[in-house]
């Protein structure tokens, strides 16, 4: 009498089995103990001497928010974990029925390729959850020191984290089918990771296509989301990069189909994805979750910059690796593309790092054109920017109001405790699960 | 008739690994596939379950061409060499074949009597040995539903008194009706065990039929002989 239980369940504990017993999964696990540990253990020190800890003076602002002085280093092990020990734990998974000839009686049964990957997938994403233990675990260290936790930017946090461990799930699979070896896949898929570097630094120091290419690799997006920023267009060019990934292992893992229709299929899928992430990056909504609002202008300059209708634009003649770009960019620019969609920026220079320009006459000029009224001004800072809107748009600058500042959370505190769990108790309770479940698994 | 496969052809390259095969299957018939190494069958094999793109050629069954999907319908392959789910246990592995390929719960004590593999169930199939994982894999191809069995070399690696009794149980297995397709180098073995050979060589059929069918056929290719086993007409067709 045939089961009653759909092959798809049959597949996910398969997979679950795999997982388990998959050494590369447990050495993942394992190396998130002590790299959190690492990560937590210093953020906290760092931000408790910021605070005031063993006499030194206490700072104030956005340095002592815990989102970028304790959790976006903490949870930087994630995006370490994710570049260079989850793709070993995906090629495993993917690559392993291949390798062993298991793919060759599962294709007889069939289940669609896609319900397959999905399968594998859904298994690496709960597998990857719970490496994200150890630095979801530091959240209850820091309560536990009388830390203040704000819910909104952890989980936007998370889900960056989360969001980049899908694209190297969706890339090692894509290379485990493309491969007939998972040593082949592992070297394609860190050779993809370091050309996703070389265009972030290509980025930084050519600007123009490069820098918008570079705004949307995974580096970006998790810098994007350790900012407390969610934005809806990074988000989904990466779920549609995630799932291009593996429709491209579903169909390089039909052995039956010929390759050049497999070829033409690919070729499909390429470019559904690049015109999917072509329109996403028209979508402009953003949600800023940071308790500080480190995206944002302060609520009073937003709803003074909503009023203005008029179409700016703004010229800025700096260099791509002039610092003051990247104070304007950061501080200003990207704050007011927020509010103002149709901003439109044009940076101009002739080189990348500007040294050579600085005599150059307009070097350094920002021009600014609302509505057809024009202003130059040189200063990079948030407040020069808003003065100069302001000032075109023939505005009132809304009155200061210190209520809105974020005064941080100041917390000196050591990191007590931390050390046993993540260098000792983790590694511990690792490994014991992992001995036990591999004997109860085999 | 089981179903029939239609000038079947697949190149490597320059290499023509098959050409223009054809040839039927009936149903519950014991069926060998025999050819030297190099021969084709694996190569055949796969294409007929699936796992290999052929560049031309078609399985028919009830009057019309089977799609790809549509042949797990009708047979299930066994390869050779391979050591499916290699940190399971075997028990797992018949399990997960009962479950997932939609096998037969009802064989499953019996296959596991029939080959044995009562010690071997606890042991994950990667620490198997050659024969071992021979007699799991048997086990796991006999666990399935279709009607006709594509068995890769079934007694590469067994010792004589194992391979004695995998014949047993694959003709108990046949005599329910099942129809079983082995791919079979050594020509002995094949003779003691087939009722019906098609013989492979350089990616051709060069004959089908029984032993006395075959002989004859090698016969009309040199009058002056007559043949009376299966290595001589072998060697006379290729």
């Amino acid at each position: 009498m045939p089961s009653r239980r759909p092959p798809f369940l049959w597949l996910l504990d398969k997979e679950c089995r795999e997982l388990i017993v998959s050494r590369s999964w447990w050495v993942l696990l394992l190396g998130m103990g002590p790299l959190v540990g690492v990560s937590f253990i210093s953020a906290v020190h760092t931000y408790a001497e910021v605070s005031g800890l063993n006499g030194t003076s206490a700072g104030v602002g956005e340095a002592l928010s815990p989102l970028t002085g304790v959790w976006a280093p903490t949870f930087s092990a994630c995006e370490l974990a994710a570049v260079f020990l989850l793709p070993f734990v995906a090629i495993r998974l993917v690559a392993g029925d291949r390798q062993s000839g298991a793919l060759k009686l599962e294709l007889q049964q069939g289940t669609s390729s896609f319900a397959r990957i999905t399968a594998k997938a859904l298994v690496l994403t709960a597998g990857w959850l719970i490496a994200m233990l150890p630095p979801l675990s530091s959240i209850l260290l820091w309560k536990g020191y009388g830390g203040s936790v704000y819910p909104p930017e952890l989980a936007t946090l998370a889900m960056g984290h989360v969001l980049n461990a899908g694209l190297t799930i969706g890339l090692a699979a894509a290379m485990s089918a493309l491969t007939e070896h998972p040593s082949t896949a592992a070297i394609l898929t860190l050779a993809v990771t370091v050309g996703t570097w070389i265009v972030n630094f290509f980025g930084a120091i050519q600007g123009g296509w490069w820098e918008r290419a570079a705004g949307y690799t995974p580096a970006a997006m998790v810098a994007e989301f350790q900012h407390g920023l969610a934005r809806l267009d990074t988000t989904l060019a990466a779920l549609v990069l995630i799932a291009a990934g593996l429709a491209l292992a579903a169909i390089w893992m039909r052995l039956g189909v010929g390759v050049q229709r497999r070829v033409y299929e690919s070729a499909a899928v390429g470019v559904v994805a690049a015109a999917a992430i072509l329109a996403c990056t028209l979508l402009t909504p953003s949600w800023d979750a940071s308790e500080s609002r480190a995206n944002s202008f302060s609520r009073p300059d937003e709803r003074v910059l909503r009023r203005i209708h008029a179409p700016l634009s703004i010229e800025v003649h700096l260099a791509p690796e002039d610092p003051r770009r990247l104070d304007l960019e950061h501080h200003a620019l990207s704050k007011l593309r927020r509010i103002m969609p149709n901003l439109q920026v044009r940076y101009i220079s002739s080189t990348s790092i500007g040294l050579f320009e600085q005599t150059r006459a307009g070097y350094g000029e920002i021009w600014y054109d609302l509505g057809g009224r024009r202003a130059m001004s040189r200063v990079t800072s948030a407040e020069g920017v808003l003065e100069e809107i302001y000032s075109l748009a023939g505005v009132t600058p809304p009155a200061e109001n210190d209520e809105t500042i974020f005064r941080g959370h100041p917390l000196a505190a050591p990191a007590n405790g931390a050390g046993v769990i993540f260098y000792a108790v983790w590694p511990g309770l690792v490994l014991v699960s992992g001995i036990l479940a591999r004997r109860r698994f085999k | 008739m089981l179903f029939e496969v239609n000038g079947l052809s697949k190149r490597f390259g320059q290499i023509a690994a098959l050409s223009d095969v054809s040839f039927h299957v009936r149903p519950g018939e014991l069926l060998g596939l025999i050819g030297p190494n190099g021969a084709g069958k694996s190569t055949l094999f796969e294409c007929l379950a699936g796992v290999m793109p052929s560049d031309t050629g078609a399985i028919r069954a009830g009057g019309r061409a089977l799609r790809s999907r549509e042949r797990s319908s009708i047979l299930f392959y066994v390869p050779d060499g391979i050591a499916p789910w290699p940190a399971q246990a075997v028990g797992w592995a018949l399990d997960f074949t009962v479950g997932f390929l939609r096998g037969r719960a009802d064989l499953r004590d019996e296959v596991v009597d029939q080959l044995a593999l009562a010690p071997l169930l606890d042991q994950p199939i990667g620490t198997l040995s050659k024969g071992q994982r021979k007699r799991a894999l048997l086990g796991i191809g006999l666990l399935t539903h279709q009607p006709a069995l594509l068995i890769d070399e079934p007694f590469d690696g067994l010792d004589l008194r194992q391979a004695r009794d995998i014949a047993a149980a694959l003709r108990a297995h046949a005599a329910r009706g099942r129809t079983l397709f082995l791919s079979i180098h050594q020509i002995s073995d094949a003779a003691r065990f087939c009722d019906r050979f098609i013989l492979l060589s350089g990616g051709r059929v060069c004959g089908e039929g029984t032993v006395t069918e075959l002989a004859a056929l090698a016969a009309a290719h040199d009058n002056s002989k007559t043949y009376d086993n299966l290595e001589e007409v072998f060697l006379a067709l290729t």
